[in-house]
């Protein structure tokens, strides 16, 4: 089977129609008619990640963030720099070959970067998975206790809160990644991934630290965006499980990049 | 003109110690927010069009100003402070309205979500409340400021790092630090700047840093891939995590002896702004100029 031939599987499979406008869900190196010996899933193709799953034997990496360190893996200004050629040479060398998942991960239901968020968070009761899943109420807690359990269960090293520790919450919105969902006046807790902290189309940041000034019990948690839809790609693997039996498919993870 | 001008202001601060300034003299004297606002327009030049985000986002500009406040975003709590401080014109680099479009008609932004925030939302109108009872206001000073070509956005924030003589050369964000392991560099960051949970870091804990990139502000990939490899240490406000943050991920992974630590936004730009306060003082004479911190807004679960 070739890298093409396990992508036309999983279009079919991914049942949504296929926007070919994408620039994100692409083959970003590599033949995609190389043959695959193995499928590894991820959530970012990071040097570190194509070597362990160089080491595994798997030679077909499907991706859900970026190759090449921008949104849209665009690499006319990287044609010189020594990092991409790098990267690039170990990929062609080793008959690797990389393609991107984004979009129509997120536009499936459920959304697996949501469905991993969730258990990695341990935030349990959303029945529709999509990639904006609704208000979820949880028993009523502190934001302290609420940022301390979610750090606990998905072990985020770098996680970051904004807003009273000690305010009662429990209206909770979740969403991954860079969708970190914007707080409305019913929601108690966003929990995204990241965010840009300031200036952007809604910023979370400047609004809860100003609810806090006016008494209201809100708040942001933010995952990192590597940790936030990290799980998702092993239940992505094991959702290609059911319709690709030739080769192997193992979860590689992405570590999380901070100390 | 310029001798007038000069003597009323004399006349002004003599009235002003004495405790006396008539009534008449005094309105024909105040200082409007439209004025004082045209002065540092003048003085920082450049085409100031309506459509970006420099310019006035709540209050009135005739309104008369008794001290001005500079900030790195104007939060409810710094608006606070500058009450407090009788600063009621506020300079503001950051939105005051939780979006780019900062209080205007919110544009429609793909994939994230409507951009800008409805006008009945409870926190916004709070806020503008605010602003009207204690007759603020406010005006965003971003791209003008930091065009200016002394960048204080970037001398203000080594400054508070300790490193203002380790400057390369003048034009350039170049440092030149004491050699120092990463740790103990990152350690003094820590301790120089008012962080709480914000800051993180990426790369080669084992470097040693010498030379350093300072980045105010939000960096996009452009700058990454031209200037990381000239230097030890990137020290950023914020980057985007699949972008920067893996760059650097991958560079350590490469063997490369080098770290970005982003301190967050309002981190790194909060020196810059206090820096702006003490330039204010150098335009606008006649009312007290200060600065007025956020903090960090990020802290860290047990």
């Amino acid at each position: 089977m070739t890298a093409s031939e396990v992508v036309e599987l999983i279009r079919k499979n991914q049942g949504i129609p296929w926007n070919d406008r994408s620039t994100r869900d692409t083959f970003k190196v590599g033949n995609p008619d190389s043959t695959v010996k193995g499928i590894a899933t991820t959530m970012m193709t990071t040097f570190d990640m194509l070597k362990r799953a160089h080491a595994a034997g798997l030679n077909m990496v499907i991706t859900h963030e970026d190759t090449f360190w921008n949104d849209r893996d665009d690499t006319r200004e990287l044609t010189e720099n020594p990092l991409y050629k790098l990267k690039t040479e170990y990929v062609l060398k080793n008959d690797m070959v990389v393609w991107r998942d984004h979009d129509h991960m997120h536009a499936m239901t459920p959304d697996y970067t949501v469905l991993g968020e969730l258990r990695s968070t341990g935030i349990k009761g959303i029945e529709r998975v999509t990639m904006r899943p609704g208000i979820l109420t949880i028993p009523e807690t502190t934001l302290g206790e609420l940022a301390a359990q979610v750090k606990r269960s998905s072990g985020a090293r770098a996680l970051r809160c904004v807003g009273d520790p000690k305010a009662k919450v429990s209206k909770i919105l979740v969403g991954p990644g860079y969708a970190t969902p914007r707080m409305t006046p019913e929601v108690d807790v966003v929990i995204g991934g990241e965010q840009q902290e300031s200036d952007g189309g809604f910023d979370n940041v400047e609004y809860v630290m100003d609810a806090v000034s006016l008494g209201m019990p809100k708040g942001v948690i933010m995952l990192g965006h590597v940790i936030s839809e990290q799980a998702g790609m092993e239940d992505f693997g094991n959702w290609l499980r059911t319709f690709i039996h030739d080769v192997p498919i193992q979860f590689v993870p992405a570590e999380e990049p901070y100390w | 003109m310029k001798r007038a001008h000069i003597s009323r202001r004399g006349f002004v601060q003599l009235a002003g110690a004495a405790g006396v300034v008539p009534l008449g003299l005094a309105s024909a004297q105040a200082l409007t927010a439209e004025a004082a606002i045209g002065r540092i327009q003048a003085e920082l030049g450049g085409e100031w069009p309506p459509a970006g985000p420099d310019g006035f986002k709540a209050g009135s500009p005739s309104t008369v100003v008794k001290g001005i406040a500079t900030t790195a975003m104007a939060t409810l709590n710094v608006l606070k402070q500058a009450v407090q401080a009788n600063a009621n014109l506020v300079l503001t680099y950051e939105p005051t309205f939780y979006s780019r479009a900062d209080g205007r008609t919110p544009e429609s932004t793909p994939g994230r979500g409507p951009g800008g925030v409805d006008a009945a939302d409870p926190v916004l109108k709070a806020k503008r409340q605010f602003i009207e009872t204690n007759g603020l206001v406010v005006f965003r000073l971003r791209d003008h400021w930091q065009a200016r070509k002394e960048n204080d956005m970037v001398t203000g924030l080594a400054g508070a790092l300790g490193w203002s003589t380790r400057r390369m050369k003048t034009g350039d964000a170049l440092y030149e630090i004491p050699p120092a392991s990463a740790e103990a560099t990152i350690g003094s960051i820590r301790s120089k700047l008012n962080l709480r949970g914000g800051l993180r870091v990426v790369g080669d804990r084992h470097a040693t840093i010498r030379r350093v990139l300072l980045f105010p502000g939000s960096m996009a990939p452009a700058t990454m891939w031209q200037r990381y490899s000239e230097v030890d240490l990137i020290v950023a406000g914020e980057v985007r995590e699949w972008e920067n943050t893996h760059y650097a991920a991958d560079m350590f992974t490469a063997g490369e002896k080098r770290v970005l630590v982003t301190t967050g936004r309002i981190v790194s730009e909060e020196p810059g702004m206090r820096a702006c306060a003490e330039w204010v003082k150098t335009v606008v004479k006649e009312v007290p100029a200060k600065w007025i911190g956020v903090g960090d807004p990020y802290w860290r679960p047990a």
